[in-house]
């Protein structure tokens, strides 16, 4: 679905990724895990447009989306639910999800008919969207706020979703829901790109993992193999 | 209340609500992309002779309004592309000195092309005044309130039933993310500057009937509706309406009973105040520092 | 040395020689008033580039400022009977304090409200000396004459010298100001207001002495114009001036006395190249073919977006168009100088100045003056006694945003002379912690003593002045600034020499004291040899330590290094460790935010963790690296969760070091 090679990029003069490369297959949740500023949400930011790479390729689904404006490469099939979770704040809850389909739907009239659907799915995911609906996002709490990233994501009925940092800043008990969600999405079939603080519960849920130091992939495998790897393991805890 | 206090405070609130439609135009583009189009009060006055030229080719009325209107959209979308777009990448102000100039430019186009002259402006409305609980008022007035309150329904309703418009709510409130979503913050942005022309350029057709056409009509209306929009803050529609009824009637009696050379004077004060007072404006949301 | 002198005053002394010998060489009175009105246009683009140029912002109340103190001469030398000089005080002495009033509320904002409120302030000073007829006589026009010099009577030659002088102490004073801690300042609040702010330099004060500066030098200049035309109109300062002044900046080149000085040359000529069709023909054609040669070569080599290769030919095409075909070149003024501006705008950002500097300064190499010998740094970074009692108490401190709890209750308390790490996963509000400390956010609740007493809140500038200095997460450099500039910028504070003596060019030996004192630091973080190099051309972690060094030149109590270690290889960490102990060692309290937990090992005397915007565990670096809360909050358990109880029932007790 996914397949980055020798991505190069930066800001300004310093540069962040130097050579990374990683494949994400259709139907599985890979994790990028490493130590803060070795360029995770850099990575996850080039991916989605956000930032020119100034070398390196990215395939989406065949097509290479390198370069590309983050809108376009959003329709042709990217959702990323981006680190700080950047919800639309004065719009409701049901304004960020349908905004969220916005590549799919009507622009001007008829696309919440066509969204009902779509809706009560993220709903069901997430009752307490629902409870919420008609409030203004930005009053969400952070777990909410980041649930709504989630949901927003999905409804564009994405062939690969981005979850850059979803656990940042909750609660050790809202995290647990989120990544109950998470191996849910993974479970229904859609294949995730996450990266992740917690490398533990990362790798728990993943089906392959890079680890990522210095803008390069220093380490990869299936999670087993890593939990047992002892750089992996310093990288966290440094002992 | 005295008779005349109260006939001046009503037409003075009926500029005002110009003055409002102006200021609203700036708010549209400044929602999208932090930018305004200094050059606003030349788009005004560019579309009202535009208006005018197609008037005297022979077009009826009410299908020489549409023509003036996509007039101002695609100078709106001109001024996007010619002045806006580059100094928005390169994140530099150099806006306001290009909007400046694409207006100075239109000012001397106009200068040269219909004459230096005050023309006036054929419109079937009347201008009898109709008494109407014991102030006069006439129909043509009573029109651009009802031009001003239609336009801006019309946007806000598009703004808030549409998803288009939702979007434009999305790319000023992070545009970044926005862009994730497949919303293209340029498309939204040129969009925004044709929908300020249109607003601009219905602003032009309305009053032109009550001040007559000529190349500095707008000069003075669009420094008024300068502080209109940031008296009442850059984000809020409600507020430019209710901060240009304000100003319009204090200015009405200021040249009534100060002198008409002063009538000027309260908008450019009231805005000089209200930026000592509460910068963001009354209606404005505060600002966050990030680093 | 010596190259540079003859190079940069001989040119100067030399232009001014020029100017001055030209009226004993040709005697035409034409020829003088152009050259008078140069030397007045100067001095008044040399103000206006402060704001435009050095702030960086749009400033459209010069024409404004030159119409006031204009007014300003005109009334006290027709009403009062003043002097020449005494006049031009006046004038000055106006457009200062109309400055400083019209900067003090409409500075607070940035983006467009600036533009809109000095426009205004135009409209309002041309209704006010419009309508003010009993002082001002209105449209009909001011009529004087001019007054006598110390009691001489100045002839056309004269008052032309007095006008060249005036710009000549006005170039010096300005080059004195520019070239000094000021200068500097208002070039780094430019690149970084937050940065500016937390270094303790005011940015707000000092963008209103700079207007305030710039408008002084619009009404010096409009009480010189004055006594040139001796007849004033209020229909001259309109709007039309403002955009020529404007061109004749942006088309000289911003940030540059030189560029001011050739942006005057530009306005002179302009009536008269427009009055002659031939002489206009033949410059539009230099100006498309300019725009042909440069934006054709410059999209070859791929240099620059189309738009910015494309629009400024086809705006000159427009101007060889209408030089052919249109009658009447004076009525179609405007669009000509739109049509030029365009071009420079787009085509020619840096203006002429700018590109002939890049251009100059590849045939002459000037060598930079040599750096002064670095002071010791025992004596930059005097050793504080350190009692260890309490430095920083936090007590419940709350910082929300819309839901958002970044902040939630922490309590906390720094001894000094230790150093206290802070760590936690991202987003567990470290950073908002050290932004609600430092002034950057205002808290949502909870107290904060510094030295026992309550800290000032939500202002940099002010916390930056109870000697507590910071670092960013994401790098504040003043990245057009050299590494130097960088850390002198922050000692403005320590040196501080005032305006005046800065103006008059006798606040030089604290210059020097401040260069030594910054190269000392520069050394102490090994950068002392890329001294001048701009700060963006850095590697990344020289950047990082550049940081430091610059906080650091505050010579603070308390010191907050909010992830310094951040995307740094393996020997810029151990450096930075380095770095960061001999900092600990001159008696600075430090609060080091941190991710990696071996930097917070080696060398913090005491470890907070948080998570959640809550204080999860506090204790000595070896007790927290084992606590199975940590260990989750970073590893996370997966299942099996830490309920809020057993989060504040597991805070071990921490034993002070």
């Amino acid at each position: 679905m996914l397949v980055v090679d020798n991505l190069h990029a930066g800001y300004g003069m310093s540069e962040v990724l130097m050579g990374t490369s990683l494949t994400v297959k259709k139907g599985t949740l890979v994790t990028l895990i490493g130590p803060n500023g070795a360029g995770k949400t850099t990575t996850m930011r080039t991916i989605s447009g956000g930032l020119k790479p100034t070398k390196g390729e990215i395939i989406l689904d065949g097509t290479p989306v390198q370069g590309l404006e983050p809108s376009k490469i959003a329709h042709l099939g990217l959702a990323h639910a981006p680190e700080g979770r950047k919800v639309f704040g004065p719009l409701s809850v049901e304004d960020n999800l349908l905004l969220g389909a916005f590549t799919r739907l009507p622009h001007f009239f008829g696309f919440r008919a066509k969204a009902a659907g779509d809706l009560e799915k993220v709903y069901e995911l997430f009752p307490r969207l629902k409870e919420r609906r008609k409030q203004a996002s930005g009053t969400l709490s952070g777990g909410e706020q980041q649930m709504l990233a989630i949901g927003r994501a999905l409804m564009a009925h994405p062939k690969l979703v981005l979850l850059d940092e979803p656990s940042m800043g909750l609660a050790p008990v809202i995290v647990d829901e989120v990544f109950a969600i998470i191996r849910r999405l993974k479970e229904s079939g859609i294949t995730l790109l996450l990266v992740e603080q917690s490398a533990k519960r990362a790798l728990e849920v993943a089906d392959y993992a890079y680890v990522m130091e210095r803008g390069r992939i220093a380490v990869e495998g299936v999670p087993a193999e890593l939990e047992k790897n002892e750089k992996v393991v310093a990288a966290y805890l440094g002992s | 209340m005295n008779q005349a206090l109260m006939q001046m405070t009503v037409s003075g609130a009926l500029m005002g609500l110009v003055y409002a439609l102006v200021a609203y135009g700036f708010q549209l583009t400044y929602a999208t992309s932090k930018s305004i189009n200094f050059g606003q009060g030349e788009l005004v006055m560019v579309s009202a002779f535009f208006s005018l030229t197609l008037t005297d080719l022979g077009l009826p009325y009410y299908l020489m309004i549409p023509g003036g209107l996509l007039f101002g959209v695609v100078a709106g979308l001109f001024v996007e592309r010619a002045g806006v777009r580059l100094a928005l990448e390169q994140k530099s102000e150099g806006w306001i000195l290009m909007t400046i100039i694409l207006g100075l430019f239109g000012f001397s186009a106009a200068e040269n092309i219909w004459g230096r002259d005050d023309r006036p402006f054929p419109t079937p409305i009347s201008s009898d005044p109709i008494q109407l609980f014991g102030i006069s008022i006439t129909p043509l007035e009573i029109s651009v309130a009802v031009g001003v309150f239609m336009i801006m329904a019309v946007i806000e309703l598009f703004k808030r039933k549409t998803l288009l418009g939702k979007a434009f709510e999305a790319v000023s409130a992070d545009r970044d993310a926005a862009e994730l979503m497949g919303i293209s913050a340029t498309r939204t942005i040129m969009l925004s500057y044709g929908l300020s022309g249109l607003v601009a350029a219905l602003a032009g057709i309305l009053i032109s009937p009550i001040t007559t056409v000529g190349p500095t009509m707008a000069s003075a209306l669009v420094l008024k509706a300068f502080s209109v929009a940031v008296v009442a803050g850059l984000e809020s529609g409600f507020g430019v309406v209710i901060v240009g009824l304000f100003l319009g009637s204090l200015e009405s009696l200021t040249s009534y009973y100060v002198g008409s050379g002063w009538r000027e004077a309260p908008g450019l004060v009231l805005l000089i105040l209200a930026l000592a007072v509460r910068p963001t404006g009354i209606f404005g949301k505060g600002v966050i520092r990030k680093v | 040395m010596l190259k540079r002198f003859i190079l940069i005053r001989g040119i100067e002394g030399l232009m001014v020689l020029l100017l001055a010998a030209i009226p004993l060489m040709i005697n035409n009175g034409f020829m003088l008033g152009l050259l008078t009105l140069l030397a007045i246009y100067g001095i008044l683009l040399i103000g206006l580039d402060i704001t435009v140029g050095y702030l960086g912002l749009i400033n459209l109340a010069q024409a404004a400022f030159l119409g006031l103190g204009a007014y300003a001469a005109g009334l006290t030398v027709t009403h009062f009977g003043f002097g020449m000089l005494s006049a031009l005080a006046v004038s000055a002495l106006l457009g200062l304090v109309m400055g400083g009033l019209l900067a003090f509320p409409s500075l607070r904002l940035e983006g467009p409200q600036f533009a809109l409120a000095t426009l205004s302030f135009s409209a309002l000073s041309a209704t006010i000396l419009n309508e003010w007829e009993s002082l001002t006589q209105g449209a009909q026009g001011l009529q004087l004459v001019r007054p006598p010099l110390f009691g001489l009577v100045l002839d056309a030659k004269g008052f032309y010298w007095l006008c060249l002088c005036m710009l000549g102490l006005v170039w010096i004073s300005m080059k004195n100001l520019l070239f000094s801690q000021w200068g500097r300042a208002f070039e780094a609040l430019r690149d970084s207001p937050i940065a500016t702010d937390a270094m303790g330099i005011g940015t707000y004060r000092h963008k209103v002495t700079a207007f305030a500066l710039g408008s002084g030098l619009g009404g010096l200049a409009g009480g010189l114009y004055a006594f040139n035309f001796e007849y004033l109109q209020p229909s001259v300062f309109v709007y039309e001036l403002m955009v020529i002044l404007l061109l004749g900046v942006v088309m000289g080149g911003r940030k540059s006395l030189w560029g001011a000085f050739v942006g005057a040359i530009l306005i002179v000529l302009l009536p008269n190249l427009l009055s002659n069709r031939l002489l206009f023909q033949i410059f539009s054609a230099i100006g498309f073919l300019s725009a042909l040669g440069a934006g054709g070569l410059a999209l070859y080599q791929k240099r620059t977006k189309p738009f910015q290769g494309v629009a400024p030919m086809i705006a000159m095409g427009l101007l060889v168009v209408g030089s052919l075909t249109v009658q009447n070149t004076e009525d179609w003024r405007k669009a000509i100088f739109a049509l030029m501006l365009f071009s420079v705008v787009v085509g020619l950002p840096e203006g002429l100045m700018g590109f002939a500097a890049t251009f100059l300064s590849k045939i002459f190499k000037i060598e930079p003056l040599p750096l002064a010998t670095p002071s010791d740094l025992e004596q930059v970074l005097v050793k504080r006694d350190v009692d260890g009692g309490p430095l920083l108490q936090l007590q419940d401190l709350k910082c929300y945003f819309g839901g958002i709890k970044a902040v939630d209750g922490v309590s906390l308390t720094i001894s000094s002379g230790t150093i206290h790490g802070l760590i936690g996963p991202n987003g567990s509000g470290k950073s908002t912690l050290v932004n609600v400390v430092s002034g950057l956010y205002s808290p949502t609740g909870g107290s904060i003593l510094f030295q026992g007493k309550p800290l000032v809140r939500g202002s940099l500038f002010d916390v930056a002045r109870q000697g507590i200095s910071r670092t960013f997460q994401n790098l504040q450099l003043f990245s057009e600034l050299s590494a130097l500039d960088n850390v002198m910028v922050a000692m403005k504070g320590w040196y501080r020499s005032s305006l005046p003596l800065v103006l008059m060019g006798l606040a030089k030996k604290d210059e020097k004291r401040a260069e030594a004192d910054a190269l000392a630091l520069l050394e102490m973080v090994g950068l002392a040899d890329q001294a001048r190099i701009p700060a963006k051309d850095l590697p990344y972690g020289a950047q990082r330590f550049l940081e430091i060094a610059r906080a650091v030149a505050r010579r603070p109590t308390f010191l907050i290094l909010d992830e310094p270690a951040a995307g740094l290889a393996h020997p810029d960490v151990m450096a930075l460790l380095g770095i960061i102990r001999r900092i600990h060692g001159r008696g600075i309290t430090i609060i080091l935010i941190e991710h990696h937990m071996d930097v917070v090992a080696g060398l913090c005397d005491m470890v907070t963790v948080l998570d959640g915007g809550k204080v999860i565990a506090e204790g000595l670096p070896d007790v927290i690296k084992r606590n199975p809360l940590v260990i989750e909050a970073y590893l996370g358990k997966g299942s099996g969760t830490a309920s809020p109880e057993a989060v504040s029932l597991a805070t071990p007790s921490p034993v002070p070091a």
